[in-house]
């Protein structure tokens, strides 16, 4: 699937509405939607598309090659305007999780794969060939903006130890399936560098499918998943499979166990002030570690332990303004009441 | 505005000097006590109303005007100070909208251009002014403080109405009248206590109402200006904004542009993203809380602990935890967490030496995820095998209680220290006990945990080692389901357990498929197996011309890297030049080619020059043209560089085995150690069984032959030990 392949390329927010409305059929997207201030912020937070397009993208028969609402998706995010893009973002979690569900079953999934291979080249030029995403480890010896180092550098900066967080994409044009756990692990990083515009709703997805991925129960819940959030209501069109897909277990190389995680711990311990995904994403995290400990696999265990744990611990609420000098005051006034009392009688 | 100077220097007049003043008769006097008194009517008449229905009650505006009058009235309080009085009264009661109404009517910027003259123009350098512009200063200082106070109130009074963008704002504008008062940042001494204590908590508060506000750059801005302004905070308020600063760096989502100060120094450490400046304040913490400066807060190693794992920097990570004072994690655990961080960053002696510690009996022995830990890394090595087997095995035993799981993953690890004991046992016998026990742990672990595709995997080895290969072919094809053909090495299995069935073509077919599943740059080791199976069906040619596109993949990566191996990647699916000159030199060899052979011989040797496998295939050449002495020679040297080279061994037994009864003992010598190291050798096996011919022990010779002539028929193109 190719740009020049789709009928016509969306130009804005506003046709994107339009041909989004088409792919889902009659009634399935309210009609005030396209004549909004800011289609692209409806695309991106109306609750009914999210849940009209989530259900198509997890119905049965979605992702095929000439599925049309990944056209959609593909056409959108090509359109190269940031906030189409983000609203096109917004469905990483439910594409990414059907996605890697179904591709270990070895299905035909064209059209999740053109989306997701659109998503990893948008990646790789935006960091640029061959560049790793690494990270330089502070030496305290060194000073910085926020600490002063004991002694002065006499000639040169103590040596850095340098990380890579992210080794270099390579570009990509099929969907390999060795590659398969990169080519989504650079899509989540994609996903992950705007956690902050997204709206909950989507990070709730990607936490339910973390914990599909990892396979193994928490051992909080003992009670089955609760069942299928919105998605079998009958706006789908894929609705006819009512009975909810089971989501396959997928192989969790560190490549895309490492991005996972890291949303996951966004959603756990990042500004996000809901509880209900802090509940969901305390869960994924402790799945993590399970499947993580089923290899003892060093720093996942590390990593997701750290994260089990600070879910365990309590926020530390912002000081409350304390009155201690007020009291104070209260006492020197109570003395001066006494005085004027007296002076009174 | 004099006044208010003045009337607030008479607040510092100690209780006990109003007290004297008391006896004097007009207590409008002293300004202090008209304030106090006001300040006294207002409290008996808001507390009395508040005992009856603190929740209930409302001040409306009429009142709020009255108490207001009243306070100004006959004194010498100002509009703003009498309404910050009021406010912080009705906050105080947890009336939070009438205080809200009362700050409502402040006027800052008025009550800052008042501030501003008398506070900032103070040099705080001359001495001798020092004290007179203190006693001038610290009366404008507390009306300050006062009016502060009162926005700061304020901001938290929206805050509590959810009105976070207005409580930011206001905060802000707290900070904003505090720069503009004290030019020169905030000076250590001269300030008010309740001054300081008001701009410390508002530097605080505003990153997180601007968080609530979702307006994460603003919130990014204000903690950087909170760190890096003079706002003379202490210690613990300093560190509580740093640590939710890195966590909103780790967590936020957001990117955020580093932090470009001009008053960067040379050779300071410069954060470039989100996370390197999150790693260097969880360490600035740390390092705080070494030299005693704050309090322990566990929350900060976890996140760094998270942070660094996130990049791989586990040795980074150990450091800091051995750094941690005692008392703070149990002895047991922090050797857990250390090794882990040891095995994380391939430091396997340093992790099972802590591991062993840890699981001493006067320890905790029965600790289930360090025994699976420590299981797991002996698997890696022959020698540790034995002890490994111990750690799994009390492993199985204490994850009964608990679940299906870990007594899964405790039983998979026991079947790899098995199969990797019996690569190594000294007999037959013991070799097979340990070869039966590995495959009933690893079909227990799987029956427990049926989803664990590496069981299969290892479930698949072993019965391949074992030469069970239709049961191996199964676990191959299950392996590859599970993987969704994710994972290269499970292909490679199929190919190698086709191949050892003879079923060449079908595992060129797979080849093919994994090749298609496989970017250019990791099909290495399956071109390698495509040319094998091309020379085991004796196509030269096409095996040749497999061989060519391997050089030239391992030839482009050779210049892409550049010489110096780059750490990021794992060389274990790498394929060196020098294995495939080696490939080249033995198949050119058994075509008689000698020219052709010796130069890639040369080629080999010119990249690795003292190898076991060039000198073998060296003494290979020298075999077929019957130079038998020099190749002779070369074998020996092969061994000697190589003690347990298996193939040496084997073709010096089958060359001695030619040279007459005399050597016949050294040969049947040789060929015996090859077995012992090798038990699956079939040449190894059919020079043996030469040898027992020879000396005329036909009984011996015939089970050689016929071990030689089963195992050829399950003979892989590569060793499984390869994979």
């Amino acid at each position: 699937m190719t740009s020049d392949a789709s009928p016509q390329s969306i130009q804005s927010a506003k046709a994107a509405v339009e041909s989004l409305a088409a792919v889902l059929g009659g009634g399935a997207l309210p009609d005030t939607l396209a004549s909004g201030d800011d289609p692209a912020a409806a695309l991106l937070h109306d609750g009914g598309v999210a849940r009209a397009v989530v259900g198509r993208l997890r119905g049965a028969g979605s992702g095929v090659g000439n599925d049309g609402l990944c056209r959609w998706l593909y056409d959108a995010f090509q359109s190269n305007l940031p906030e189409l893009q983000l609203a096109v973002l917004r469905f990483v979690p439910a594409l990414a999780g059907v996605y890697m569900s179904r591709a270990v079953s070895r299905k035909q999934l064209a059209g999740f794969e053109a989306v997701l291979l659109a998503l990893y080249a948008h990646a790789a030029a935006q960091r640029g060939a061959g560049e790793p995403e690494t990270v330089a480890l502070p030496n305290l010896a060194n000073p910085s903006v926020y600490h002063d180092a004991k002694v002065p550098p006499k000639t040169k900066a103590a040596e850095l130890d340098v990380a890579v967080l992210s080794p270099a994409l390579e570009p990509h044009g099929t969907m390999r399936a060795t590659r398969r756990a990169r080519i989504v692990g650079a899509v989540l990083e994609l996903y992950h560098g705007k956690l902050a515009l997204m709206p909950i709703s989507s990070k709730l997805d990607f936490c339910e499918f973390c914990v599909a991925w990892a396979g193994n129960r928490s051992k909080l819940d003992d009670k089955p998943r609760i069942a299928a959030p919105a998605s079998s209501e009958p706006d789908g069109g894929g609705a006819a499979a009512a009975t909810e897909e089971k989501w396959r277990r997928v192989p969790l190389p560190w490549e895309l166990f490492q991005p996972a995680m890291r949303i996951v711990a966004h959603c756990l311990l990042g500004p996000t002030g809901s509880d209900e995904l802090k509940a969901q994403a305390a869960r994924a995290a402790e799945c993590l570690y399970w499947r993580a400990a089923e290899t003892m696999d060093a720093r996942a265990l590390l990593a997701t332990r750290s994260l089990v744990r600070l879910s365990q611990m309590m926020e530390e609420p912002i000081p409350e303004p304390s009155f201690s000098g007020g009291v104070e005051n209260m006492a020197e006034l109570e003395a001066m009441r006494a005085n004027i009392l007296s002076t009174k009688n | 505005m004099a006044a208010a100077g003045e009337s607030d220097n008479g607040s510092e007049v100690s209780p006990t000097a109003a007290g004297a003043g008391a006896a004097a008769v007009a207590a409008v006097a002293s300004p202090v006590k008209a304030k106090a008194r006001a300040l006294m009517e207002l409290e008996t008449t808001s507390a009395s109303a508040a005992s009856e229905s603190s929740e209930a009650r409302v001040v409306d505006d009429g009142n709020i005007q009255e108490a207001e009058s009243s306070l100004r009235e006959g004194l010498s309080l100002n509009y703003e100070e009498a309404r910050a009085l009021l406010g912080r009264l009705e906050y105080q009661r947890g009336n939070v909208e009438a205080a809200l109404r009362v700050f409502d009517g402040i006027d800052l910027q008025a009550a800052i251009q008042r501030f501003q003259p008398s506070l900032s123009e103070k040099p705080p350098s001359k001495r001798s002014n020092k004290l007179r512009s203190d006693s001038s200063n610290s009366g404008s200082q507390h009306a300050a403080s006062l009016v502060l106070e009162a926005i700061y109130l304020k901001s938290m009074s929206l805050q509590k109405l959810g009105k976070a963008v207005e409580a930011a704002q206001q905060c802000r504008s707290v900070l904003d009248a505090v720069e503009s008062i004290f030019q020169r940042g905030i000076p250590d001494v001269m300030v008010e206590q309740k001054l300081q204590e008001t701009v410390s908590k508002s530097v605080e508060l505003l990153p997180e109402l601007w968080k609530q506000a979702g307006a994460y750059q603003e919130a990014l801005a204000s903690y950087r200006r909170a760190l890096l302004s003079q706002w003379n905070l202490d210690d613990e308020c300093c560190t509580r904004i740093q640590k939710r600063f890195a966590v909103f760096l780790l967590y936020g989502g957001v990117e955020a542009s580093p932090p470009s100060l001009a008053s960067q120094t040379e050779g300071s450490y410069v954060p470039k993203n989100n996370l390197e400046e999150a790693i260097l304040l969880l360490m600035i913490i740390l390092k705080k809380w070494y030299l005693g400066k704050t309090h322990w807060d566990p929350s900060v190693m976890e996140h760094l602990t998270f942070a660094l794992s996130l990049c791989g920097q586990t040795s980074v990570l150990a450091k800091h935890l051995e750094e941690v004072l005692p008392g703070i994690y149990p002895r047991t655990e922090r050797w857990y967490s250390l090794a882990l961080c040891n095995y994380a960053a391939s430091h396997n002696e340093a992790a099972l030496n802590l591991l062993r510690k840890l699981l001493n009996k006067n320890e905790s022995p029965g600790d289930i995820m360090a025994l699976l830990l420590a299981a797991k890394l002996c698997s890696s090595n022959y020698s540790l095998a034995s002890e490994g087997v111990e750690y799994a095995r009390r492993a199985v035993t204490n994850a009964d209680s608990s679940d299906g799981h870990l007594k899964s993953a405790a039983l998979h690890f026991l079947g790899s220290c098995l199969a990797k004991k019996s690569r190594i046992a000294s007999s037959d016998h013991q070799r097979s006990l340990l070869q039966t026990e590995a495959l009933k742990s690893l079909n227990e672990s799987f029956s427990l945990d049926r989803h664990n595709p590496d069981v299969i995997y290892d479930m698949g080895i072993e019965y391949a080692e074992q030469r069970n290969m239709h049961a191996a072919l199964k676990c191959a094809k299950e392996y590859i389901d599970a993987t969704g053909g994710s994972v290269s090495k499970g292909w490679r299995l199929l190919s190698l357990v086709l191949s050892a069935q003879q079923r060449y073509s079908e595992a060129e077919v797979v080849t093919d498929a994994a090749l298609d599943e496989t970017a250019k740059w990791e099909q290495g080791p399956l071109l390698r197996m495509r040319a094998k199976l091309k020379v085991a069906q004796s196509l030269p040619m096409e095996a040749v011309e497999a061989y060519r596109t391997l050089l030239a993949l391992v030839q482009a990566q050779r210049k892409a890297y550049g010489t110096i191996k780059n750490g990021t990647e794992e060389d274990d699916d790498k394929v060196s030049e020098f294995e495939v000159w080696q490939g080249l030199a033995s198949l050119y060899a058994s075509l008689s080619y000698w020219r052709d052979a010796e130069i890639c011989l040369q080629k080999a040797k010119a990249l690795k020059s003292f190898s076991a496998t060039t000198l073998h295939a060296e003494g290979y050449t020298r075999e077929v043209r019957e130079q038998t002495q020099d190749a002779l020679a070369a074998y020996f040297n092969a061994v000697s560089t190589e003690l347990e080279h298996v193939p040496s061994k084997v073709s010096i037994g089958a060359l001695l085995s030619k040279q007459g009864p005399r050597y016949l003992p050294v040969a049947r010598s040789f060929l015996s150690d090859a077995l012992k190291l090798e038990p699956t050798n079939r040449m190894a096996w059919f020079y043996l069984g030469k040898v027992h011919k020879h000396d005329g022990r036909l009984a011996d010779a015939a089970d050689c032959f016929q071990a030689a002539s089963m195992l050829e028929e399950s003979d892989p193109i590569e060793s499984f030990r390869s994979l």
